[in-house]
């Protein structure tokens, strides 16, 4: 079974994208902001991690270079979910080393459709 | 990575998100408290960037929610607040004191419509006066703000047309939408020409202008699209020229908007269509599809799992983890749950209390691990008593949060400036208290503000500070919690409440205590207005909150000092459901007084007690004369010994007053639960409520501020 890190500070998305990739079979651990998410993510071995952008503590993309700092998160996809789409903002996750990015909102579907794309 | 693919991936479509609106609403419900709170705490002058941050982050998170779940008018809203705040956190504005007006009437919308959603009912808000005006102050720093064509994003490699496009676009004033178009690669540049000449050979269209100085990057080659087309037209129509998946759409990045769905630019040499997106890749990005898998990462990723798994100290480290899970660990129950497990506590307390009576009489030697059984349950009894009771407890954060807004508002209107200080936010109160208590405290404040705290230039010639300063202050005292609302304002002038005690023909001697004096605010349609204020119209009723405080099993105190200010305390027990009381014996009946109430006892002469006055007696303590309350007469207690009382006074205090009440025995201090005798049987004056004791019979639990009032009389 995959493993997936999924890190929001907001209680109902996490919960939406948690029940979402459950459902979908995947295993999922929650984090509740960047910094919470880099501790869960150094106690387990993850497939994917999507995470929020906008978060207290650590956001996204302070997220993706700490873990991309890190040999065991190298290869690792790491989506960034945001409500925003400017080209900054996505040369601001290349940069960090982010896999991609997907726009919020999304349903439940797209997410799944995006994350069979890179779990493979 | 994972060597099976995710079969189940594809059974997720019917997911039902109406099941994550509950958790939306209360988080929505949070954010806005806290929003409103920060917004309130903001020193607009030199407004910090962390505070900004914050605020926009509240925002940003509702907007996030609403969109997923589908609430377009919550969205919208705070979309137009994020923007707004968005410009303040980059300081592209600043914030002055209209834009926070702004912001937090917009939350006050955010909250109708979100009550709406959640079937309370209401009208439909109107926003647009609150969406004019956030898009005005938006505009307002437009110059300042004008976003820069979005740089392209620089690629690693020239032939990675990295992606991408989202719909849901900006829109032109005329109504048109503002898309960039994005072509490439093309293998002929002429291509792009030919397409701008097309666009703009048809009538009606919109406009078209290259935003890339008519050079390609990343062989990409951008315009700026304003039309009225749909996205679908607008590709059948480039698709004259060039192939679909040499096309992509995306809007005008000048301006931030919600995105709705976007393109995936698929690799270069096999390009990949994606009919519906809103995500992209970065090319050569660590997992990316279509990046060539990369064995030795993978490699070395597994070798570095086991190496971190083997040093799992990193992650302990960090304090703030444990609230974080916390947060996540936490779960919701109804109230009638709790409710129903304090009840069964309490028989729990009543049924411990009856074995420990029982076998108090039983020889300890022989029946040694039946009696350490007995303690063990004892003690196991009470620390259930207290988990049990601490599911209840809410911290008076809830209450406080309630009041800068409040004060704010209030202050405004009246022209003063106030400053709320709290303390102690984090103190615990049951749950039904905190709501009981709300409105007494909301009543306080209120008053503070309107009649304690001076106009500016009046505290300014009184050689006080302009601003006003209230307190709100709660503590734990024993098995109280004590809430304080303290003013820097006028006070209470002890004169003129005496004479116009005396005007309603009210007994005020002039040798009344200053706690009876500013007891006299309390007395039922005492109006204080041109007592105490020269403000007229006021209407405050204060009988109203003492009587409330009253019925809470609470008390009220005040102190005040004329001209320097004014302190009401309101003591409440921490619950209402299970108290201390001392129980007294007289004759063959059994009271409780409330732990809390009771000063001390002694033991009297004979000649101790004097009559006074025909009816009212007193004893003598310590140089001081204190009323005397035999509750054998005032209960009508038969009495079948006959033998005199053995003269054990209890002292009480209630309401800044204190009596003697005379009884036979002092029965010991115990834990009661509290049963209402209202809703049983009927009220009884004197009797606040009932208990049952350990032997099963009944004891009532005496009403100590009525027996305070009683002897006043």
């Amino acid at each position: 079974m995959h493993s997936i890190l999924a890190v929001d500070d907001s209680a109902s998305m996490r919960q939406m994208v948690s029940f979402t990739l459950k459902s979908a079979g995947y295993k999922v651990t929650e984090a509740v902001d960047g910094k919470d998410a880099f501790d869960k993510a150094s106690m387990g071995a993850f497939d994917l991690v999507l995470t929020d952008q906008n978060m207290p503590n650590l956001d996204g993309i302070g997220l993706t270079k700490k873990l991309r700092e890190h040999p065991q998160f190298k290869a690792t996809p790491i989506l960034i979910l945001t409500t925003e789409s400017s080209d900054q903002m996505k040369q601001a996750g290349r940069a960090a080393g982010a896999t991609g990015w997907m726009v919020k909102p999304f349903d439940p579907a797209k997410l799944l459709e995006v994350i069979k794309k890179v779990i493979r | 990575m994972g060597e099976m693919s995710t079969e189940g991936a594809n059974a997720s479509a019917g997911i039902d998100l109406s099941q994550f609106y509950q958790v939306f609403f209360e988080e929505a419900g949070e954010n806005l408290d806290r929003m409103e709170q920060q917004l309130l705490a903001i020193d607009v002058a030199a407004a910090d960037d962390e505070e900004l941050n914050a605020i926009f982050r509240c925002a940003h998170s509702i907007k996030g929610g609403a969109a997923t779940f589908g609430f377009a008018d919550v969205a919208e809203l705070t979309h137009q607040m994020e923007t707004l705040l968005d410009k303040l956190r980059r300081h592209e504005l600043e914030p002055t004191p209209a834009m926070v007006d702004v912001l937090l009437a917009s939350g006050d919308a955010l909250r109708s419509q979100l009550g709406r959603h959640q079937g309370a009912g209401g009208e439909v808000i109107d926003t647009t006066d609150l969406l004019v005006n956030i898009r005005a102050f938006v505009a307002g720093g437009s110059a300042v703000a004008a976003a820069a064509p979005s740089p392209a994003p620089a690629a690693s490699t020239a032939a990675a047309p990295a992606m991408a496009v989202e719909a849901d676009v900006p829109v032109a004033l005329n109504g048109d939408r503002i898309l960039e178009l994005v072509l490439g690669p093309l293998d002929r540049p002429e291509l792009a020409v030919s397409i701008v000449e097309l666009f703009k050979e048809i009538e009606g269209l919109g406009s078209i202008e290259a935003i890339d100085g008519g050079m390609p990057q990343d062989g990409l080659r951008r315009f700026k699209l304003t039309t009225s087309s749909s996205d679908a037209d607008l590709l059948d129509l480039f698709g004259f020229h060039v192939a679909r998946e040499q096309v992509a759409l995306r809007p005008f990045a000048g301006e931030r908007v919600a995105p709705g769905y976007g393109f995936h630019a698929g690799a270069p040499g096999s390009p990949i269509t994606e009919e519906d997106k809103g995500y992209g890749f970065f090319d050569e990005a660590p997992g990316a599809p279509g990046s060539p898998p990369d064995a030795s990462a993978v490699a070395t990723a597994n070798a570095a799992a086991a190496a971190l798994t083997a040093k799992p100290a990193a992650a302990k480290a960090d304090a703030k983890a444990p609230a974080a899970t916390l947060e996540a660990a936490s779960i919701r129950v109804s109230v009638e749950k709790v409710d129903q497990l304090i009840n069964l506590m309490g028989e729990l307390v009543i049924t411990q209390a009856m074995l420990a009576q029982n076998s108090a009489s039983l020889d300890p030697v022989l029946y040694q691990s039946l009696v350490s059984g007995l303690t063990a349950l004892d003690r196991n009894t009470r620390d259930l008593q207290e988990a049990v009771m601490s599911i209840r407890m809410i911290p008076m954060q809830t209450v406080f949060s309630r009041f800068p807004r409040m004060l704010r508002d209030l202050a405004s209107k009246l022209g003063k400036k106030v400053e709320l200080v709290t303390v102690g936010e984090a103190t615990e109160l049951d749950k039904s208290l905190v709501e009981k208590i709300t409105d007494p405290l909301t009543h306080l404040v209120r008053n503070s503000c309107d009649h304690g705290i001076e106009l500016p230039a009046e505290r300014l010639a009184k050689g006080k500070s302009e601003v006003g300063t209230i307190t709100l202050a709660a503590s734990h005292q024993g098995g109280s919690i004590v809430i304080e609302v303290k003013d820097d304002g006028k006070g209470l002038s002890r004169e003129k409440l005496i004479k116009k005690a005396r005007e309603r023909g009210l007994s005020a001697p002039d040798t009344m205590s200053d706690a009876e004096v500013w007891g006299l605010i309390f007395e039922p349609g005492f109006s204080t207005a041109e007592v105490v204020t020269d403000v007229s119209g006021r209407g405050v009723g204060m009988d109203v909150v003492k009587k409330n405080i009253t019925a809470l099993g609470g008390t009220v105190e005040i102190d005040s000092a004329e001209g320097y200010g004014m302190r009401v305390a309101v003591r409440l027990p921490l619950t209402l459901a299970i108290m201390d009381g001392m129980s007294v014996g007289v004759g063959e009946e059994v009271y409780i007084l409330p732990l809390s109430s009771v000063v001390e006892s002694f033991q009297i002469g004979e000649d101790s007690v004097k009559t006074i006055g025909g009816n009212g007696r007193v004893v003598e303590v310590r140089d001081e004369y204190m009323p005397v309350l035999e509750l054998e007469r005032l209960f009508s207690v038969p009495r079948f010994d006959l033998g005199r009382s053995s003269g054990i006074m209890v002292v009480i205090e209630a309401e800044g007053g204190r009596v003697a009440l005379m009884v036979d025995e002092l029965l010991g201090q115990q834990q009661v639960v509290v049963k209402n005798l209202e809703a049983n049987y009927r009220k009884v004056q004197d009797i606040s409520g009932a208990t049952i004791m350990g032997d099963g019979r009944v004891a009532l639990i005496l009403d100590v501020g009525s027996l305070v009032r009683r002897s006043r009389h």
